[in-house]
């Protein structure tokens, strides 16, 4: 007799006492088939909770039977809650446990059938069927005997039970009267886990658009062979994510592709909730065809006319079992240990790993809440649970790209509404994806659509009220907390662009940690570059920093892309590092205007194939945003301390004449008001008249997106050449002037470059890894750190801040806290982008720039 | 920061003793890493020049006064101009004239009157020149001003806000000081400024001799006590004086509007709870709260400091019979807040104008739809009234994003209604047979069979 064992669960053995449970088990130990530490049994909890595995009342008075009865009772019932602790336990841990009672009593086995269900694995039963001569021989042979009239009680309620013992909703029960002949045929792995081997593709839902399957398979290096399979030169296999069939052009086609290559071991599917339907039909079963579903009947019944019946009914039973049999998910094992998890719907953390109806239903539908007036049901966000490292692949519910929330990936992108068909390749994380060549579906309520309706919908508040936590690819969780929260609420609700087009707010960006070790500086690309090396960036650039107020340009191909793209008929927006308007409404739609005829004019738009371009920018000349400042600060500033440092050297002048004591003093003086001359030279440096947008010049340093994709992944230098692509385009657009830093030589040529530009009361320079993201030993290394001149460092820390005395002190700071909120925020900046690109909801979108928002309010020394 | 006392005539050489500083010598003290310092330019029996000035330590000063972490917080004016702080160093260092307490000897020259000339700055002062004059020449002063160089590649700015003054009269050395001593600060512009109780006793002593008779006394003590508790409470009284007709207008109009809203929401058949957005320091939330069958208002406001002042408001009159204190809810128009959903009235007074018009639609569309109150009331400007205030092409308000005319308003809210509403247009203020009343109100009341 074969006895088949779950990967995971519980085996509850049923039978008398004698009848040959432990003995069966400790064969099974001594075979090495099962671990001792599997087994659990009632007489070892006994002892562990009383020292006592047996407790005899034979043939004592009534009063002392009574009571050792009653002492025996209270010994199994804490016997047993233990025990059933440790069994539900192992469960939740998906392990196999092994029951070893008597279990005669219906609800002795609902307790371990009900532990099973809740934990989602199977439970089996194994019952030993012995005959009440052989269980009395066996007790007369015990050290303890139970005696006869409990064995021969225990063995009329097996006689009793045993016909119910079929009907208990276990996954099998076996029946076993001898011990002989059993063979047991164990799972020693997991039946869902898949090793990653030499990658696997996971396919988006396909719904029968067989002809972009075979177009991803072929831009994915799949080379049809001799057998008609699709196979990968490396060895690569394909994950369907189920949904393979209904709705669109060819089902049948796509779900024999599957049938074939899952036969020879080139793919894998999951169930889905189309895919179970299909199954159930096929079965026989009652159900309505429709969502797309009644074209697969189609395809069939045109199958038996091409084909005919006996050919079409071995189709059906062949795809029937095929469809059946499909696990509810896959986990994917990288080198042994599982991290990635590929399912339908969705998935519970819990769930993972195990199979049950629950689990199944679940990775079909997902989370479902009811349905809405039109019958269909609500999906519930399943994501925002899951806790674990495991990334969750999942599909049915399309978007119109590939988005990541919380560790999960969606990717259909709903190629049978128009979409696109996607894979997602593991372990390389990259996506693939074919354009859908029309829309199949001619549903009136297509997915694809209804997201982009209600993208633009205002984000719920109460996501971000009390404070709010984002997950960022580049940095994971970065939490912003209420304080900051609200101040950044009410800048939204007064100051800034509309939330639709702030998409972006640029990081805060620290100087050096360290303060240059020469005497007379500051700040000094030395240390930059040194803290660069130090955490192993080895190739940066250094870029001149422009003096003037940053800017964020978003410029639209036409008015209908923006108002597609950001809900708002017009050729743009731009707006300063706290996402307020930077022109008035007039000199802004000047400049869009003539920036967008520049880039139409270059093809900018169809080059690039994009309907936007995102810039990162210093707009220039600083006056043009700082006037006020500019007026009431530096300049006020200025007068006040050369009016009061000049008549003071006069009047030390007149006095050093006849009073050698002052002498000092008037050199003192002498000093100072030169460092109010520097001062005030510095600050004007950076301003010009502006009479019309003639004047206006933009620097844009960091091309940040295009509207189907961002540019994260190209090096600074690519950044730097689209600059200067842009300057050649229109002439507001100015060059940014850069170097690279790679060897002893370049670094010193980009100091002397430092210096002699300083030395002119230019800013200075901003030095970044190469890479725009750069991490080391895995963690994201600062994403840019300026280097301020000298010269300049006078409108920033006061005229004298080169007195020894002055700079001395000023070396002690600390920029900690600002490195700590440019990554926090870059990595926002980063995320928030990208949703924006993947046409995400604007509460996604917005959850990032209101971060960022946030963390401005926190308090920071200024002059960092 | 500095002055200079020049002083020419018969006996100017007292002064060093009256000023207790030998003029063969440099004097510097240091305070907190400020050096207080003095030197004599020229000193002989008929012209002597005392320059007393301060170099102080920027570091310091900008730590010590840094509140706000903001960049003026560390370029400021305050190491250069005279002020508090340069009085305060003054009389650490010139406390035997000022006092007059010289040595024995020389007390009967304090009461002398010399002939100085007083040179100090630079001064930031927001003061005009002639409130300058004002002020020194009831002293005896001729007064003369000097401004310092504004030149620059730029057009930043047509007048340096640096200023130096010169005072040419005669007096006793302890009265010019005190005088100097107490007025410094009246010109000076600083707002994060703080005077201790000693200060003001300071300033009542050195100011007995003079300052009672002066016509600008009233003037002078609100400047120099205008960071007082004392002076706070003045400034209350000053409030309840007369105020002018424009504004009496716009006060008047205000209630007008309150009026009308409490009229409309009493005409309600459903209004147990209401929702003020937008409510700003809760003036009509307030009112609200004493209308009869209200058992919820909620004062929405985004901004932080608005929603304090409406809690102190709220605060205060809790305790009222029949009133139901009003909720402040941190919210705005531009999100979806399901706290808003299903409320009998949502008003928006004197809001919408505050709003980019193309984003209206949404925030209505998020009202209208699914907030779903029972009505909803909105006030806004009438444009066409705007003749009457003589504005031209002006907005009520700087921050007003637009202003309707009556048919730019109705046109507006029908476009808005989902069809789900009934409207209902009425007019605040009094009415111009031409362009009808200063403020319009749309009361949009949900029908029944939604």
């Amino acid at each position: 007799m074969k006895i088949t064992l779950p990967y995971a669960g519980i085996v509850l053995l049923i039978g008398p006492s004698n009848s040959g449970k432990s003995t069966f088990i400790q064969r099974l130990i001594e075979e090495n088939k099962i671990h001792a530490s599997e087994v659990v049994s009632s007489d070892d909890f006994r002892v562990l909770v009383s020292d006592t595995d047996f407790i005899d009342w034979k043939q004592r008075p009534k009063d002392e039977a009574d009571n050792l009865y009653d002492q025996y009772q209270i010994i199994s019932r804490e016997a047993f809650s233990m025990m059933d602790l440790l069994i539900e336990k192992r469960c939740k841990l998906n392990k196999l446990t092994f029951v070893d009672a008597t279990h005669l009593h219906a609800d002795d086995r609902k307790r371990y059938i009900e532990i099973a269900r809740n934990n989602h694995v199977p439970i089996v039963a194994v019952a030993f069927d012995v005959n009440q001569e052989t269980l009395l021989e066996r007790d007369d042979l015990r050290e303890k005997p139970r005696g006869k009239r409990r064995i021969r009680q225990q063995f009329q309620t097996f006689k009793r039970e045993k016909r119910f013992i079929k009907k208990e909703g276990y996954m099998a029960s076996f029946f076993i009267s001898g011990t002989n002949d059993i063979e047991i045929i164990r799972r020693t792995n997991n039946p869902l886990e898949l090793d990653v081997a030499n990658g696997i593709d996971v396919i988006g839902d396909i719904h029968g658009c067989y002809d972009e399957f075979i177009q991803l398979l072929e831009k994915l290096g799949y080379e049809k062979n001799e057998r008609d399979l699709y196979v990968h030169p490396e060895g690569r296999k394909i994950l369907s994510l189920g949904d393979i069939m209904s709705r669109g052009p060819h089902s049948l086609k796509t779900i024999q592709f599957f049938l074939r290559h899952v036969q020879a071991s080139l793919g894998f599917m999951i169930d889905s909730n189309h895919g179970w339907k299909i199954a159930r039909w096929l079965d026989g079963r009652k159900v309505t065809l429709n969502h797309g579903d009644e074209l697969v009947e189609e395809e069939f019944n045109k199958f038996e006319q091409e084909h005919g019946e006996e050919k079409t009914k071995e189709l059906k039973q062949e795809i029937k079992e095929f469809l059946f049999h499909a696990p509810s998910h896959y986990v994917l094992l990288k080198n042994g240990v599982p991290t990635a998890v590929c399912t339908h719907a969705g998935i519970k953390d819990e769930f993972i790993g195990k199979q049950s109806h629950l689990v199944s239903d679940f990775c079909r539908y997902g989370d479902t809440d009811g349905v809405d007036e039109s019958g269909k049901p609500i999906r519930k966000d399943w994501t925002i649970s899951h806790r674990t490292s495991q990334l969750i692949i999942w599909g049915h519910d399309p978007r119109p790209k590939p988005i990541i929330t919380n560790n999960t990936i969606n990717i259909d992108q709903g190629v049978v509404f128009g979409g696109e068909l996607s894979a997602f390749r593991y372990p390389e994380k990259t996506f693939v994806s074919i354009k859908a060549k029309e829309d199949y579906s001619n549903d009136s309520r297509n997915p694809l659509k209804e997201w982009e309706k209600n993208r633009l919908n205002p984000p719920n508040i109460g996501k971000y009220i009390n404070g709010f936590s984002v997950l960022s690819e580049e940095l994971g969780e970065i939490h912003v907390p209420k304080k900051h929260v609200l101040p950044a609420i009410d800048l939204v609700s007064h100051h800034t662009v509309p939330m639709e087009e702030l998409v972006y707010i640029p990081p805060t960006m620290s100087p050096s940690p360290k303060p240059s070790a020469l005497d007379t500086y500051l700040e000094h690309p030395k240390e930059v570059i040194d803290y660069y090396l130090s955490m192993g960036v080895e190739k940066m650039v250094a870029e001149k920093k422009h003096m003037g107020s940053r800017g964020i340009l978003l410029i639209f191909k036409d008015t209908d892309t923006a108002l597609q793209a950001i809900g708002r008929n017009t050729l743009g927006t731009i707006y300063t590092r706290t996402g307020r308007k930077f022109f008035d409404e007039e000199t802004e739609k000047e400049i869009l205007t003539k920036l967008n005829q520049s880039l139409i004019a270059n093809d900018y738009f169809s080059k690039y194939n994009t309907e936007y371009v995102l810039l990162d920018a210093e707009i220039m000349p600083w006056n043009l945003k700082a006037k006020e400042l500019i007026s009431n600060q530096y300049a006020h500033v200025s007068e006040n301390a050369i009016l009061d440092r000049a008549t003071l050297k006069n009047k030390l002048e007149t006095a050093a004449r006849t009073n050698q004591d002052v002498i000092d003093w008037l050199a003192e003086y002498e000093s100072k008001l030169e460092n109010a001359y520097v001062f005030q030279e510095v600050f004007q440096k950076y301003c010009w008249n502006v009479d019309g947008i003639n004047e206006i010049q933009i620097a844009p340093f960091h091309v940040l997106a295009h509207s189907k994709e961002t540019f994260f992944h190209k090096p600074h230098t690519w950044h730097m050449e689209m600059n200067r692509e842009f300057a050649a385009m229109d002439d507001i657009f100015v060059e940014t002037e850069f170097k690279v830093i790679e060897d002893s030589r370049s670094e010193e040529a980009v100091i002397k470059w430092w210096e002699e530009m300083t030395a002119d009361g230019h800013e200075g320079i901003v030095i970044k890894p190469l890479n725009f993201i750069s991490r080391y030993k895995g963690k994201l290394v600062q994403p840019a750190i300026k280097v301020r001149g000298r010269k300049y460092l006078h409108i920033i820390y006061g005229m004298d801040y080169l007195l020894p005395e002055n700079l001395k002190r000023l070396k002690e700071r600390n920029v900690g806290k600002k490195q700590k909120l440019a990554l926090k925020e870059f990595a926002l900046g980063v995320e928030g982008i990208k949703r924006f690109v993947n046409r995400e909801q604007l509460e996604r979108v917005h959850e990032c720039v209101l971060g960022t928002l946030a963390m401005e309010s926190d308090p920071v020394d200024p002059r960092l | 920061m500095q002055l200079t006392i020049q002083a020419t005539g018969e006996h100017v050489d007292v002064l060093s003793y009256l000023l207790a500083k030998n003029p063969n010598n440099r004097y510097e003290r240091t305070n907190n890493g400020h050096l207080i310092r003095m030197f004599y330019n020229r000193f002989t029996s008929k012209e002597v020049e005392v320059t007393f000035f301060v170099t102080p330590d920027p570091i310091a000063l900008s730590r010590d006064h840094s509140e706000r972490y903001d960049i003026t917080s560390y370029i400021n004016d305050r190491e250069f101009v005279v002020s508090s702080i340069f009085c305060s160093f003054l009389r650490s260092a010139l406390g035997t004239a000022l006092n007059g307490k010289p040595k024995e000897e020389y007390i009967p020259w304090v009461e002398h009157q010399f002939t100085f000339q007083f040179s100090f700055g630079p001064i930031a002062s927001d003061l005009t020149d002639k409130q300058i004059e004002n002020i020194f020449q009831p002293l005896g002063y001729d007064v003369e001003i000097n401004y310092g160089q504004a030149e620059y590649q730029v057009d930043l700015r047509k007048k340096s806000t640096a200023r130096w003054i010169t005072l040419n009269g005669t007096t006793t050395l302890q009265a010019g000081l005190r005088q100097l001593y107490v007025l410094i600060p009246v010109l000076d512009n600083y707002k994060h400024y703080y005077i201790d109780e000693k200060e003001v006793e300071k300033i009542e002593r050195f100011g007995k001799d003079w300052l009672n008779n002066h016509p600008k006394r009233e003037f002078i003590l609100r400047r120099a006590l205008r960071f007082k508790e004392l002076y706070r409470s003045l400034e209350i009284e000053g409030e309840l004086k007369p105020v002018p007709n424009k504004t009496e207008n716009r006060i008047r109009l205000n209630e007008l509007r309150y009026e009308k809203i409490i009229n409309y929401v009493n005409k309600c058949k459903y209004k147990e709870s209401i929702v003020d957005l937008g409510s700003g320091e809760g003036k009509l939330a307030v009112r609200l709260g004493f209308v009869k069958g209200v058992q919820e208002i909620l004062a929405v406001e985004p901004s932080e400091g608005e929603t304090l002042k409406a809690m102190d408001r709220f605060e205060k009159i809790k305790e009222k019979d029949n009133f139901v204190q009003p909720t402040p809810v941190m919210s705005s128009l531009f999100y979806y807040d399901e706290r808003l959903k299903n409320k009998d009235i949502i008003i928006l007074c004197e809001v919408i104008e505050h709003i980019d018009e193309h984003r209206l639609p949404k925030v209505m569309k998020t009202i209208l739809v699914d907030y779903q109150p029972k009505s909803i009331i909105i006030t806004t400007p009438n444009k066409e009234y705007n003749q009457i205030y003589e504005l031209g092409e002006v907005y009520r308000h700087p921050d007003h994003r637009f202003e309707w005319t009556r048919n730019e308003f109705q046109d507006w809210c029908v476009e808005q209604n989902p069809g789900t509403y009934d409207l209902v247009f009425d007019g605040i203020g009094e009415e111009h047979p031409t362009y009808g009343c200063p403020t319009q109100l749309c009361l949009f009341s949900r029908k029944e069979d939604y």
